[in-house]
């Protein structure tokens, strides 16, 4: 029975929520992250198991796909739904405790930006590969930004832009958020960006996908647990 | 004016490189209006297409490419920044209220500001054609419906995106068939970048089929159809190309030679310099290098015409504007 987990994983991977729900077509009846999930819990695996081998292994696969154009965003916005309906059942073992997320993840579209597309799909990557996303939402204020870090100091801050004009309000978001918390960590993103608009406004990491920024973060956490 | 099918042609067949950007900040800049006016005002819109139209040696003008007219005319909740261009705040439908969504008619919203910046700037300039410009059917709908919604809407609700498709394009068809008739333009700019974000197989069911048949509508040797897809990173050109428009324009995600040699040679194919990280972001010097780099890249392909990859934004330089025109005229006279 160790193959549920790759099971879900594959369910994850291939964006399948459940039994009744008709994408994709090749899997039409069959059972989902939904039931797999529920299943592996009462066959006693260990929720970090079904967290870590089932639900974060297929969302690393998506991404990998989504970096390298085998996939396109509708595909990684099912499977983030999919990973999104195991977690449900996975909620009351990171309440109390039995499994913990790698980190926390402050995100928010910037003031004067109402686009939330690409932020929503670096949130769910992220999310599915255990980082706990505190998502203020669209037009974000630096005053926001600031508000979330005094509750969850350790989490790093991620800035979403679709327009050139509200890039300037990046830039001044993240020297608000700097000057108030110096070692925090920030990653800027969106279409217009590049790494040196991100180098010019003194973000520490620009990533062109989300994928790409959860493999930065991996990395930071790893190198903090250590 | 000639017909627009001879003015496509003369450009293949021409030795010279021609250049059609994505351009009307510049000018609402020159004039010293606000985006806002520009935006809420046809006469002030005109104006400044008139005059980037009488500074700058564009094949062709262009009006502003505001993603939010139409989402306007049928009832979303529009914010005008005074120097960005306007957003939609919120979606307006969902699958449950699709059906009793009603198509707008040309009256509703800026629609008539937008036709009268048009009909007063084809009246204006009569030294090129000038293109309107119209939102594509997919993009609409995502701004209707909501863009994260509609990505897994058209797996999960597809009957309901389906029709709301297909409502958009209605509405999408009259209006292209209103500046056909009336403005006196010489083909619109259809905008469908929100297409780029779907496989190609995606694109083509819901996407191409729509914009498919206002082309099939409206194109004819006196209108010309310009798809725009900046999203397409290469991978859907092939839903692009089976819309059968006259033109195909790529945003700077997009590999440009690769683009030319996937599209028909008789179609004019368009791109795709940064507006941002180029036009915006670079010193004059590194502009011309770029536009240069691409020039000599595209050598190969009669049909290329030397664009922006998207809508020039506000606050690019002069210098960099003139850089690029400059670009084009070193490379023509090799």
């Amino acid at each position: 029975m160790e193959n549920i987990l790759e099971q879900i994983a594959n369910c994850v991977d291939k964006g399948k929520i459940n039994r009744s729900v008709p994408y994709p077509p090749e899997m039409k009846g069959q059972p989902g992250v939904d039931e797999l999930t529920l299943q592996a819990l009462e066959l006693n695996f260990p929720p970090s198991e079904i967290l870590s081998k089932g639900l974060i292994a297929g969302m690393e696969r998506i991404g990998t796909k989504f970096r390298e154009n085998r996939v396109f965003v509708p595909q990684v916005l099912m499977s983030a739904k999919a990973m999104n309906c195991g977690m449900m059942h996975l909620k009351k073992f990171f309440v109390d405790g039995t499994v913990a997320h790698k980190g926390k993840l402050i995100i928010g579209t910037v003031e004067g930006d109402l686009h939330d597309i690409g932020k929503n799909l670096v949130s769910m990557i992220a999310e599915g590969n255990g980082y706990e996303i505190i998502d203020l939402g669209v037009d974000v204020p630096a005053t926001k930004f600031i508000e979330a870090l005094q509750d969850h100091p350790s989490a790093f801050v991620g800035m979403s832009a679709l327009l050139t004009t509200t890039m300037a309000n990046m830039a001044v978001i993240n020297q608000t958020i700097k000057q108030a918390f110096p070692e925090v960590i920030t990653f800027v993103g969106g279409a217009p960006l590049n790494r040196e608009f991100a180098q010019k406004i003194g973000a520490d990491h620009y990533t062109d996908g989300p994928q790409e920024m959860v493999e930065i973060l991996d990395k930071l956490t790893i190198n903090n647990a250590s | 004016m000639m017909e627009i099918k001879s003015w496509m042609e003369q450009i293949i067949q021409s030795p010279d490189r021609y250049a059609i950007p994505v351009m009307t900040h510049p000018g609402i800049e020159m004039l010293g209006y606000s985006v806002r006016e520009a935006v809420q005002n046809g006469e002030v819109h005109a104006r400044a297409i008139k005059a980037l139209s009488d500074k700058y040696p564009s094949k062709a003008s262009t009006v502003i490419m505001d993603l939010t007219v139409e989402a306007e005319a049928f009832g979303c909740d529009i914010s005008f920044p005074e120097e960005d261009m306007p957003h939609i705040s919120g979606k307006l439908v969902d699958a449950s209220t699709v059906e009793r969504l009603k198509v707008p008619s040309l009256a509703a919203g800026r629609i008539p500001q937008y036709l009268k910046a048009n009909r007063l700037a084809a009246g204006m300039i009569d030294t090129r054609p000038v293109l309107a410009g119209v939102i594509g059917p997919f993009s609409l709908a995502g701004r209707l419906f909501g863009m994260s919604e509609i990505m897994t809407g058209c797996y999960l609700e597809t009957g309901a995106v389906e029709l709301l498709l297909e409502k958009c394009t209605q509405f999408i068809l009259s209006y292209a068939t209103a500046l056909k008739q009336e403005s006196g333009c010489a083909g619109i700019v259809i905008a469908e970048p929100a297409a780029g974000l779907l496989s190609n197989d995606d694109c083509l069911q819901f996407s191409s089929r729509y914009v498919k048949r206002i082309i099939e509508s409206v194109q004819d040797e006196q209108f010309m159809v310009v798809l725009h897809n900046c999203g397409n990173r290469g991978h859907c050109t092939d839903a692009m190309i089976q819309t059968g428009a006259a033109a195909y324009h790529f945003g700077n995600a997009a590999n440009m030679t690769e683009a030319l040699a996937q599209c028909p040679a008789d179609a004019l194919v368009m791109g795709n310099i940064d507006p941002v990280a180029v036009l915006q972001m670079l010193p004059p010097e590194k502009v011309k290098e770029k536009v240069t780099q691409l020039l000599e890249e595209t050598a190969p392909y009669p049909n290329f015409v030397l664009s922006t990859g998207c809508d020039v934004p506000p606050h690019v330089s002069p210098e960099n504007i003139r850089a690029f025109y400059d670009a084009l005229a070193a490379f023509n006279q090799k």
